[in-house]
Formats: structure tokens, C-alpha cells, sequence
């Protein structure tokens, strides 16, 4: 067969520097459109009480993959609903179990909370497998190489031992985390290569530690002003409904303001870091440039949003936030990008990625 | 009439892909890529993936070979009624706006409770006594410390309580009166689904001179039990849980705000009307012990003294979870005239 990759957009339009071209990531969905496609699916997803809701995830993940667009192609997410179905049914089974257990016998629930501890590793790589494979581009699908044991170290040893360090181990242990999360991304034959550096997680734990102490202290010595010029503190009826109508809205805003722009802070700097440092051997380099004070307005927005429409503006902030992601996200591709060759055989049930979603325990590729 | 679909043609097993055409004739559908026909298909035996407003169809060969059209509005075959049809249907996407904040009202506050709370009827004995013992020996090594409070009144107490079990026709092997210290709990009383009561130093302290509102509070906590409250808590947040994880299961955000201040709303809600119940359950053996209700306001008003005085937080844990002390009171007091009418 003598087929040659002729896409439209592979014509000089990029600029080409050797072999390689940066490559946009371009993000195509709409508020409007997604709004109708989310609320429906709810109302459906309670009148048929839950089950459609394996229907509306396929359908969901088909909109956000399917307007996500490089180099002209299109991302493609191919799970069935059965599929999520039953792995649904199964996770919300363990999670039922899991909650009446805990709640109703205490000690026998922390035997099952051990359980819980052996199955979790196992969990995050089901979820993490499962996502991967359902997720094509240029019908070729990914996937993920990750052990039970890499897995258990990552995910159940590590935090330990950060833990037991006094957090001083913890951005060696995210780092390493990351690592074995990333590094076991595969893209048909290809194996996704990153070169994360721990240094770049103690700069980054250092400014958020910094900006903690700052943003916090200057929260208290103002909410201290406060509650003193109200002179609630000189009598003994410091009445508690006053409080949280003067000082204590300053201090949720406070908060608010300040959770965004550390947790902006952090996922912009670590997402940049390891995207900067990851490639598809002679296929693709990625670049990313998330910049924090515009994500944390982004956060803090999507958020207030979210909570004043009672939910409702949850599709929209869905789509700004799929939008911002992609446009600081571009590639560096080699001109070989058609030479990938997929070596996925099937994959039955969603169960893992569904009790990982449940638990809590999702481990989402930035 | 043939309809020409442009869009890219993907290779099986390959990240291969042509720009190509598909032509529809009928039933039949031909492929076509570098200005020539490459094969043709049954309708049939094609499968049409992603139809979403929005996102271009994608057609998938037996093969693994997949096509990936170009224009959005473009689908090989439309069938009424199609979820995609709905998603984009006005009126559909209005009465969702009404429907569904109204539905997950109905259940989440009405549907869930009532189902957790009639299923509780139906768990066996052991469930309870299992439930009561493991929480007891939780709370006893993380929040109580061993009492203070002399033998000899914790022995008269114990003795009362006995002798008013037995009035009551309840059963005192079931209601064992424990005494302890807690820093923890401050002055407060409390019974777990087994049976098993607990008095605090404090309490005893706080109600040293009145037998009568100490009894108030600890029939109020049996109503907890005789009510099976307890259960009916767990029952209902682990069902309205699995609710939102079958319906929200995937959306994050907003499934977790909802489930944070919904569940802990419902959760107050719930709570308050417990307290109601276990107010009046003291109430109703109280009159029947030939006591009055105002035994039970007097312990009410104990405690806003005791947070009148000292503005003690320690204090605010007993009343943060009981409805309006002074309402309370009221009813206590009133009550004597609403069971004589």
C-alpha cells in the first residue's frame, strides 16, 4: 500500500524547523451545546435511578474527546456504556458494602479498611489502564504498563513514609508518583519517556508552603482587626451568628481566594514540569505554559459559579476549563507520526476505573 | 441519489490515515481515497460511533479501520428519537432545568430517607448490639476518662436508674448506666444503639440537685435507642451516597459540592426531627413515671445558665446538635397541658 499521510493540515501551514512542527492543541466544545447534552443526560440519569448515567459518561467523554483536536485528528473515546454499566454497578456494590460496614461496626470496618489499603493500588491501575485504552487518536489506542507492585510502593508505601518524615519526604513522593503514573503511558507501540526532576517539587512545595504561611497570617492579623474593632472579644457574649455574618464571610472568601491560587500554583508548575519533560520517541514532544494567575482566576471562577448556580453553570466552567487546558498545551511532532502501530487487544469491564472514580481514589492525566 | 461524506479514512491497526470520501448509494457505501474506489460495504455492516451535537461522526469497518468525517451535522444514518435528538430538544433542555433540581430534591430528602428509614426495621438485633458494642469501645479509649465522680452517688444514680427501668417496663440488661469523665464531651449524656448509656461527670455536676432533669436527659437518649436512630443515620447517608455515586457518578465538582452541603444538610434535618421524637419519648415516661415535664425544662435550662455564664464552646457541643433549647423548654413545660386536653 502505498498511502502517505495527506492530511489537510500537514500542507506548510505550520512552521517547519528540520522534521519537527509545533502542533496547537485545539478544544472546539461550546457551552450552549454542552448544556443541553449535561442536563439532559441528568434528568435521564435520575428518572432511570442511575442507570443511564453509564450512558451519559460515554456521552460526555465522546463530546470533550471528540472536539479535542490535533494536527487535524480527532481524540475518540470508545468505551460502551454496558461497559461502564457494569462496572458501575459493581463499584457502588463495594462502595455500599464499604460505607454500611465502617458505619455500622467500627472495628470490623477497619478490617475492612485494610482490605481497602490492598485493593487500592490494584484500583488506580485498573482506572488508569481502563481510561488509557478507551482513548484513541488517529485509531491508535493508548494504554498503561503499570505493576501491582510499582503501584503498592507508589500508592501505599511512599505516602507512608512521607507521612512518617514529617512531609519533608512528600514532594520526593508526588515526584515519584507522577513518574510512575507518566512513565507507563503508552501510545500503541510507543512508550511515553519522562525525565521528572524531584528538585522541581521542592521548589514548588517551598513557594506553596510560603505562600500558605503568608496568605493565612495576613487572613488572621486582618480577620484579629476585625473581630477586635467589633469589640465581640470584650464582653462574654462573643455570639457565634455574628461572627459568621461579619468576620467569618471574610475568612470563607479569604479561603477560597487562597485555596485557587495555591492550587493553581501547584498544578500549573507540576503539569508544565512534566509535560516539558515528556516525549513519544520520534513522534512527539509536549510544551506546556499554564500560567497561575490566570488558571487561579479560573478555578476561582469556575468555582463561585458553580456554587451560585446551584450546580448549573457546571457544564460551561467544564468547557472553559477543557479550553484553557488545551490552549496551553502545544506539540512538537516529528514528521513519522503516521508510523504508530496498535497493539491493543480488548478490555471487558470498567469495574476498576469505576471504584476508582467512587472511592476517590481517580488518578486523572493532567 | 448518492450523498458524498468527506472526512479521513484511518488504517486498521495504524496510525495511517488519507483524506477519502465515503459515497452512499442506497444500502451500499463506497470508499474512496487518492481518486479511486477502494471497496464498498453493506450499510449493514458498518457501525456508526458518536453521534453527539458537535463532533463528527465516525464510521467503524469490520477491520478496524475507522472514518472519521468532517462536517459535524453529517451522520450516515439519522434514526428518530435518537439520544442526540433529545440533547438538543428546547423544551426538553427547559423542563430539565425544572425537572431536575426538583427530582433530586424529591430524592434526596423524601425518596432516600424514607427508604433508609423502613429498611432499618427489617436489620436483625445483632446488627445493633455489634454497631453499639464496637462504637463503645472506640469512644471509650479516644474520649472518655475514668469518672470522678464519688462511688457512693454514682451507685445511687445507677440504683434510680435501675428502679425507673423497671417502672418503665424497659429492660435493664439492655440499658446499663455507664459513669465517665470527659473533657471531650463536656457536660453531656449520650446511648448507643445497644443499649449502653453514658453519663458524663459534668452532667451530674451540672444537675447535681435535681434527680429528676438528669433522669429528663437520659429518657431522651433511650428514645434514641427505643427509635433506632442511630441506624436509621447510617442507613440514610449510606443510601443517599450510593444515590449520587449511580446518578453523579462521574461528575466531579459538582458531585462533590452537592454531597458535601446536601448530605449535611439532610444530615441536620434528619437529626433534628430525631431530637423531636426523643424529646417527646422522655416526655411521654416521664408523665408516665408520675413526673412532671418540667423536670426536662429545668435540664434544659441548665444548660443556657451554663452557656449564659461562661460562654464556654465545651458547652455549645451539647446544644450545636439539639434543636432550639428554648423551644424545647417550652414544650416541656406545656406539655402536661397537651396530654390532660
Amino acid at each position: 500500500m502505498d498511502v502517505t499521510d495527506s492530511n489537510q493540515m500537514e500542507q506548510p501551514s505550520a512552521p517547519q524547523t528540520n522534521s519537527t512542527r509545533t502542533v496547537a492543541v485545539e478544544f472546539s466544545g461550546k457551552g450552549g451545546e454542552f448544556f443541553g447534552i449535561w442536563i439532559v443526560n441528568v434528568l435521564l440519569s435520575i428518572v432511570t435511578l442511575g442507570i443511564y448515567s453509564a450512558w451519559a459518561k460515554v456521552r460526555t467523554n465522546q463530546y470533550f474527546y471528540g472536539n479535542t483536536v490535533i494536527d487535524g485528528h480527532r481524540f475518540a473515546y470508545l468505551a460502551t456504556p454496558m461497559q461502564i454499566l457494569k462496572g458501575r454497578l459493581l463499584a457502588v456494590a463495594l462502595f455500599a458494602c464499604y460505607t454500611l460496614v465502617t458505619g455500622l461496626f467500627p472495628i470490623a470496618g477497619m478490617a475492612f479498611v485494610l482490605v481497602m489499603v490492598f485493593l487500592f493500588p490494584w484500583l488506580i491501575n485498573q482506572g488508569l489502564r481502563f481510561n488509557l485504552r478507551m482513548s484513541s487518536y488517529r485509531n491508535v489506542r493508548f494504554s498503561f504498563a503499570g505493576t501491582y507492585g510499582e503501584a503498592f510502593m507508589c500508592f501505599i508505601v511512599l505516602p507512608f513514609v512521607g507521612a512518617i518524615t514529617l512531609y519533608l519526604a512528600m514532594p520526593w513522593v508526588l515526584s515519584k508518583i507522577d513518574e510512575y503514573i507518566y512513565s507507563n503511558v503508552r501510545y500503541g507501540d510507543k512508550q511515553l519517556k519522562v525525565d521528572i526532576k524531584t528538585g522541581e517539587y521542592y521548589i514548588t512545595a517551598l513557594i506553596v508552603v510560603a505562600l500558605s504561611f503568608v496568605g493565612f497570617g495576613l487572613l488572621a492579623i486582618v480577620m484579629g482587626t476585625m473581630v477586635a474593632g467589633s469589640g465581640a472579644l470584650s464582653g462574654e457574649a462573643m455570639i457565634l451568628e455574628d461572627f459568621f455574618n461579619g468576620a467569618g464571610l471574610f475568612i470563607v472568601v479569604g479561603y477560597i481566594v487562597l485555596g485557587s491560587l495555591i492550587s493553581a500554583l501547584y498544578k500549573a508548575r507540576i503539569r508544565n514540569h512534566i509535560l516539558n519533560n515528556s516525549e513519544f520517541e520520534q513522534l512527539t514532544k509536549f510544551k506546556s505554559n499554564v500560567e497561575v494567575m490566570p488558571f487561579a482566576m479560573l478555578i476561582l471562577t469556575n468555582l463561585l459559579a458553580v456554587l451560585f448556580s446551584f450546580g448549573l453553570a457546571f457544564p460551561w466552567t467544564a468547557i472553559r476549563q477543557a479550553r484553557f487546558m488545551a490552549d496551553a498545551t502545544q506539540l512538537e511532532m516529528d514528521a513519522n507520526a503516521a508510523a504508530v502501530i496498535d497493539t491493543m487487544e480488548e478490555q471487558k469491564a470498567s469495574f476498576g476505573e469505576e471504584a476508582a472514580e467512587i472511592f476517590d481514589v481517580d488518578v486523572s492525566l493532567g | 441519489m448518492s450523498r458524498l461524506i468527506e472526512g479521513t479514512y484511518y488504517f486498521p491497526k495504524s496510525s495511517q490515515a488519507v483524506d477519502a470520501q465515503l459515497h452512499v448509494n442506497g444500502d451500499m457505501v463506497s470508499l474512496h481515497y487518492q481518486g479511486q474506489c477502494r471497496n464498498s460495504y453493506h450499510l449493514a455492516s458498518l457501525t456508526q460511533h458518536i453521534t453527539i451535537a458537535g463532533v463528527p461522526m465516525e464510521v467503524g469497518f469490520a477491520d478496524g479501520a475507522k472514518f472519521s468525517a468532517q462536517d459535524p451535522l453529517v451522520r450516515l444514518s439519522s434514526p428518530r428519537n435518537s439520544l442526540e435528538s433529545f440533547e438538543q430538544n428546547k423544551s426538553l433542555i427547559i423542563a430539565s432545568v425544572v425537572l431536575v433540581p426538583a427530582l433530586l430534591w424529591f430524592v434526596m430528602m423524601v425518596l432516600m430517607p424514607r427508604l433508609a428509614q423502613s429498611s432499618v426495621a427489617y436489620l436483625p438485633d445483632i446488627v445493633s448490639q455489634q454497631m453499639g458494642k464496637q462504637a463503645f469501645e472506640i469512644i471509650k479509649r479516644t474520649m472518655l476518662e475514668p469518672s470522678v465522680t464519688e462511688e457512693a452517688q454514682q451507685q445511687q444514680l445507677k440504683r434510680q436508674w435501675q428502679d425507673t427501668l423497671i417502672a418503665l417496663d424497659l429492660s435493664p440488661e439492655k440499658y446499663t448506666l455507664h459513669v465517665y469523665g470527659s473533657e471531650f464531651f463536656g457536660p453531656n449524656a449520650f446511648a448507643l444503639p445497644d443499649g449502653t448509656v453514658v453519663i458524663t461527670d459534668d452532667l451530674i455536676t451540672q444537675l447535681d440537685d435535681n434527680s429528676d432533669a438528669a433522669l429528663a436527659v437520659l429518657l431522651h437518649e433511650i428514645g434514641h435507642v427505643e427509635h433506632q436512630h442511630s441506624l436509621s443515620m447510617v442507613a440514610q447517608s449510606v443510601s443517599s451516597a450510593v444515590a449520587f455515586a449511580m446518578i453523579f457518578g462521574d461528575i466531579e465538582g459538582i458531585g462533590e459540592i452537592l454531597l458535601g452541603t446536601g448530605s449535611t444538610l439532610i444530615q441536620s434535618k434528619f437529626s433534628r426531627n430525631m431530637e423531636r421524637e426523643a424529646d417527646d419519648y422522655a416526655l411521654a415516661k416521664l408523665e408516665q413515671l408520675g413526673k412532671s415535664g418540667d423536670a426536662f425544662a429545668q435540664a434544659m435550662q441548665s444548660f443556657l445558665d451554663l452557656k449564659g455564664k461562661h460562654g464556654d464552646s465545651q458547652l455549645l457541643k451539647y446544644l450545636a446538635s439539639h434543636p432550639d433549647t428554648q423551644e424545647r423548654i417550652d414544650k416541656a413545660k406545656n406539655y402536661r397541658v397537651k396530654v390532660k386536653q
